[in-house]
């Protein structure tokens, strides 16, 4: 069932009136499911953030539309935008954006205290969320007080909490060290188990590993695409590695 | 590294930091302004030649200064440091040593401190010139202030910012120096704590304050407002900045605790923003609420005294004309009769001139200083802030004086105090007893003396009676010698002009060489001008000083919004990546502000209404006894300072929402 619908997609930076403009999108097409884990891997300037942006409602498209369960973003009034966010979306950065004036509790009720839920529920919801996440403990402390991977499992409780249908992840082991990367991961793949549809932007192939489909994206649009299907992971893992090496030598020939 | 190098770089620094060093040497530049401006008041003759009391506030009002402009400065530096911290960790990853950056920064120091400084002083002098010309067209005094600027008071100007923008480089210089390249560059990312309650300080604030306030609710007379005032305005400030810096994280940690009202989103995003932020802030709001309380005072207190000159005068003139004579070593008899030769002359000439003398009144009194114990007046030398003043009055002049007919036998005497409480039974006075016999009320001339000081008024039999209390005290060893002093106050008929040429010639007549005892003459018309042009001196300085705090506190909003701005804007950027919408965000901000702008502004009001009682009974000095005129002042300069400074808050709001948007 398709949960995720992105057609036609394209954006187009112009800076100034009259100056040619930046193609950072020229035509992305993919769909994705209800419960799916998707990988999004590009280099540096492919397009990966652009693309994010887009579907996170931050940024509009120049051309294309975006349909998430069946409603167009482009439709959606930017006075109920925030609300969409807020109920629809459950976001992960790369740099955590958790705000050290809150404790961790407070950086996870965020979300919920915007959309005015009783303080009831809220305590209903975050205890067993904390628990899931192993951080139980830490829910009194600020984000300064603890480790990178903490921050990172608060700010994925902060994305959760609201059940979102579908979490957008950018880079989040981008500010990882290895151990605390791969618990992170396994975090995933376990909240994907339960169902959670998932669209993650990566660099790391180890990373992207753990998805169930990765979309490889160069100049503006998707070239590429591995589902992982029954195989093992590490068969799964080469061949994203393979994928990748590929494309930078096709990028070779085309200059060419 | 060469000098010229250095320079260059530091130069180059500056031009390209300009969207921060602008206002900060704006900022600096307008603290230099107004010290030299406020400095220079302390060397001005007008200031100098009224009273000590004047030079002695104005002193106060420049060390105030003097520190406000030492924490103004640190501020605005700190805010400067914090935005270019990311630029000097470059700097040491790219190469350059710590000495090196530490040169470069300091030559910044240097170069931006002696702009602020030169500056600062040319547009002191200036607006000090232009605004005393302005003052003086609008105000349209009789005589005009002058405004100078002496050499000392560059000399103090000068050094004293030397001083600060030195102690604000050893300041960068141990930042950089203590500190490592990766958390330079990270720059104010860093985590602050959130700030710890600390009780003990609260209640240090709360003591402080209620000390202040309590001096000022109990003040008995004015001569002890007088000394006391200094002690209650500190206490008062310290307490401000107690209770700021502790008490506001007390409180708000408390709103944090109700959950109820904490989960809501604005009180959620105002809360903790002022939580998290009010270590710094808390000492901005201080700085705001006093200096507030400093322009409501000086506005309020001078705009009372101008427009109470009436009422001064008819208290210091109950008639318009009054006639004083208190010559040494004099006997009650000897001077009634030599008064009584110059009252004639008075008295021969206004009929000459066919003018009529209207409601005349003529005593004798002596004052004495001393203290009371249980029934016993104990005369003593030095007047001090708790001594008493005790009038005497002979009989027959008081009933004279109050159109009374009361009678008093041989031992007795009609005591009034102006303590209601005290009631005495007997009057003990230069080691005679008298039967003391209760007096309610006294004439209205000489109630107006009793207000300064704890006053007794106390009617004796006869004259002789007098005497040996005079004779009394003039033998005792040590005590000053006082005498009888005569007064004589009448109206007359006749037009303005009239009246004007009669008080020159009294004046003659009082002084003439033949009389054994010449008299002293005052008239009410040729005080007026006087008392006029001095009131109006002290309205003039307090409009100045009250611009001079106004712009003091425009320049900390100011500075307070656009940080809060630019530390506010990351957090509400990330909220609004989690679904904050700009409504509410509008709501949280706007809630904050509200905050930050009626705390300042209600302290001030709490502030002066708690100084009223004090500044009451200073001015009953100058000679304002009516609460009305005072009270209305008060409201009126307090409701028109939160007018402006609501205008400055808007327009400083403004700024600061666009930082965030």
């Amino acid at each position: 069932m398709t949960f995720m619908e992105v057609n036609n997609l394209k954006k187009v930076y112009t800076p100034r009136l009259g100056s040619k403009g930046t193609e950072a999108l020229s035509s992305v097409n993919f769909s994705v499911d209800k419960g799916e884990f998707v990988a999004i891997m590009g280099e540096s300037g492919s397009g990966k953030t652009t693309l994010l942006n887009i579907l996170s409602t931050l940024d509009n498209p120049t051309e294309g539309e975006v349909y998430l369960d069946g409603t167009p973003l482009s439709e959606i009034k930017d006075k109920s935008i925030s609300r969409f966010r807020r109920e629809q979306l459950g976001f992960v950065f790369q740099d955590f954006n958790l705000l050290d004036n809150f404790t961790i509790k407070d950086n996870i009720l965020l979300p919920l205290v915007l959309a005015r839920t009783s303080v009831d529920n809220m305590e209903k919801r975050i205890q067993p969320l904390a628990e899931n996440l192993g951080i139980g403990a830490l829910l009194d402390q600020y984000p300064y007080e603890v480790s990178g991977g903490q921050k990172q499992r608060a700010a994925v409780a902060r994305a959760l909490i609201t059940e979102p249908k579908i979490v957008l992840a950018d880079e989040p082991t981008g500010a990882l060290d290895s151990k605390s990367s791969q618990s992170l991961l396994e975090l995933f793949e376990s909240i994907h188990q339960e169902g959670q549809t998932i669209l993650m932007v990566t660099h790391s192939a180890q990373a992207a590993s753990y998805s169930s489909r990765v979309l490889f994206i160069r100049d503006g649009r998707v070239y590429h695409e591995i589902y992982r299907g029954g195989q093992s992971n590490e068969k799964y893992t080469e061949k994203i590695t393979q994928a990748l090496l590929v494309s930078s030598s096709r990028g070779e020939y085309n200059e060419d | 590294m060469k000098i010229s190098f250095i320079s260059k770089m530091a130069w180059q620094n500056i031009k390209s930091n300009r969207k921060l060093y602008i206002p900060y040497m704006v900022a600096a530049g307008t603290t230099v302004a107004m010290f030299i401006m406020m400095s220079a008041l302390l060397t001005n003759k007008f200031v100098q030649e009224r009273s000590a009391v004047l030079t002695s506030l104005f002193g106060m009002g420049t060390i105030v200064i003097g520190i406000f402009s030492l924490i103004f400065i640190f501020y605005t530096n700190s805010f400067l440091m914090k935005r270019r911290k990311k630029e000097l960790g470059l700097y040491s990853i790219l190469g350059l040593e710590k000495k090196h950056v530490n040169t470069i920064l300091g030559m910044e120091t240097v170069i931006a401190g002696s702009i602020s400084i030169i500056s600062g002083i040319i547009v002191g002098i200036l607006f000090g010139k232009m605004s005393f010309l302005i003052l003086n067209y609008v105000l349209n005094f009789p005589v005009e202030i002058e405004y100078s600027i002496g050499w000392n008071t560059f000399g103090l100007t000068i050094a004293l910012f030397i001083g600060i923008f030195f102690l604000t480089m050893l300041f960068n210089i141990t930042q950089v120096t203590f500190s490592n390249p990766i958390r330079l560059l990270k720059g104010g990312k860093e985590g602050e704590k959130e700030p710890k309650s600390s009780p003990i300080l609260f209640v240090l604030g709360l003591l402080s304050l209620g000390a202040g306030y309590y001096i000022s609710l109990t003040i008995a007379d004015s001569m002890s407002a007088l000394t006391q005032f200094f002690v209650a305005v500190l206490l008062v400030i310290i307490g401000t900045y107690l209770l700021f810096t502790a008490g506001s994280i007390i409180v708000l940690k408390l709103l944090k605790k109700n959950k109820k009202l904490y989960y809501k989103p604005g009180p959620f995003i105002s809360i903790s923003g002022m939580l998290y932020r009010m270590k710094q802030h808390a000492v901005g709001l201080a700085n705001i609420s006093i200096l507030s309380v400093m322009v409501i005072i000086a506005v309020s207190t001078t705009i009372t005294l101008f427009l109470g000159t009436e009422e001064t005068l008819s208290i210091r003139f109950p008639a318009e004309n009054k006639l004083t004579m208190s010559p040494p070593d004099m006997s009650g008899e000897e001077l009634e009769q030599n008064a009584e030769v110059l009252y004639d002359r008075v008295e021969q000439y206004t009929e000459e001139q066919n003018l009529q003398i209207k409601d005349g009144v003529k005593y004798q009194s002596v004052n004495l200083f001393g203290n009371l114990k249980e029934n016993v007046f104990n005369i003593r030398e030095i007047r001090d802030a708790d001594g008493t003043m005790l009038l005497l009055f002979p009989l027959e002049d008081f009933n004279q004086m109050s159109a009374e007919e009361y009678n008093l036998k041989e031992g007795e005497a009609l005591i009034y105090s102006n303590e209601s409480s005290l009631n005495l039974d007997s009057f003990t006075i230069a080691e005679k007893e008298y039967n003391a016999i209760s007096l309610k009320e006294v004439p209205k001339m000489i109630k107006a003396n009793t207000q300064i000081v704890d006053t007794i008024i106390a009617v004796l039999p006869t004259t002789q009676d007098i005497d040996e209390v005079l004779s009394y005290n003039n033998e005792q060893p040590g005590n000053t010698k006082t005498q009888w002093q005569a007064e004589y106050h009448w109206n007359t008929t006749g037009s303005e002009a009239v009246k004007k040429d009669y008080a020159t010639e009294i004046n003659g007549i009082t002084q003439a060489d033949d009389l054994e005892v010449s008299g002293f003459y005052e008239s009410r018309e040729t005080s007026r001008q006087e008392w006029y042009s001095m009131n109006g001196g002290f309205l003039f300085l307090g409009i100045f000083l009250g611009g001079l705090f106004t712009i003091g506190a425009l320049l900390i909003t100011y500075f307070k919004q656009v940080s809060e701005g630019y530390d506010d804007r990351e957090r509400i950027q990330i909220m609004q990546k989690v679904g904050l919408d700009k409504q509410t965000t509008r709501q949280a901000t706007h809630s904050q502000i509200v905050w930050m702008f009626t705390l300042p502004i209600l302290t001030a009001a709490i502030h002066t209404a708690f100084a009223y009682p004090i500044i009451h009974k200073l001015l009953m000095i100058f000679g304002i006894m009516q609460h009305k005129l005072l009270i209305l002042c008060t409201v009126g300069v307090v409701v028109a300072f939160a007018l402006i400074y609501w205008i400055i808050y808007r327009i400083t709001s403004k700024v600061y929402l666009s930082i965030v948007e």
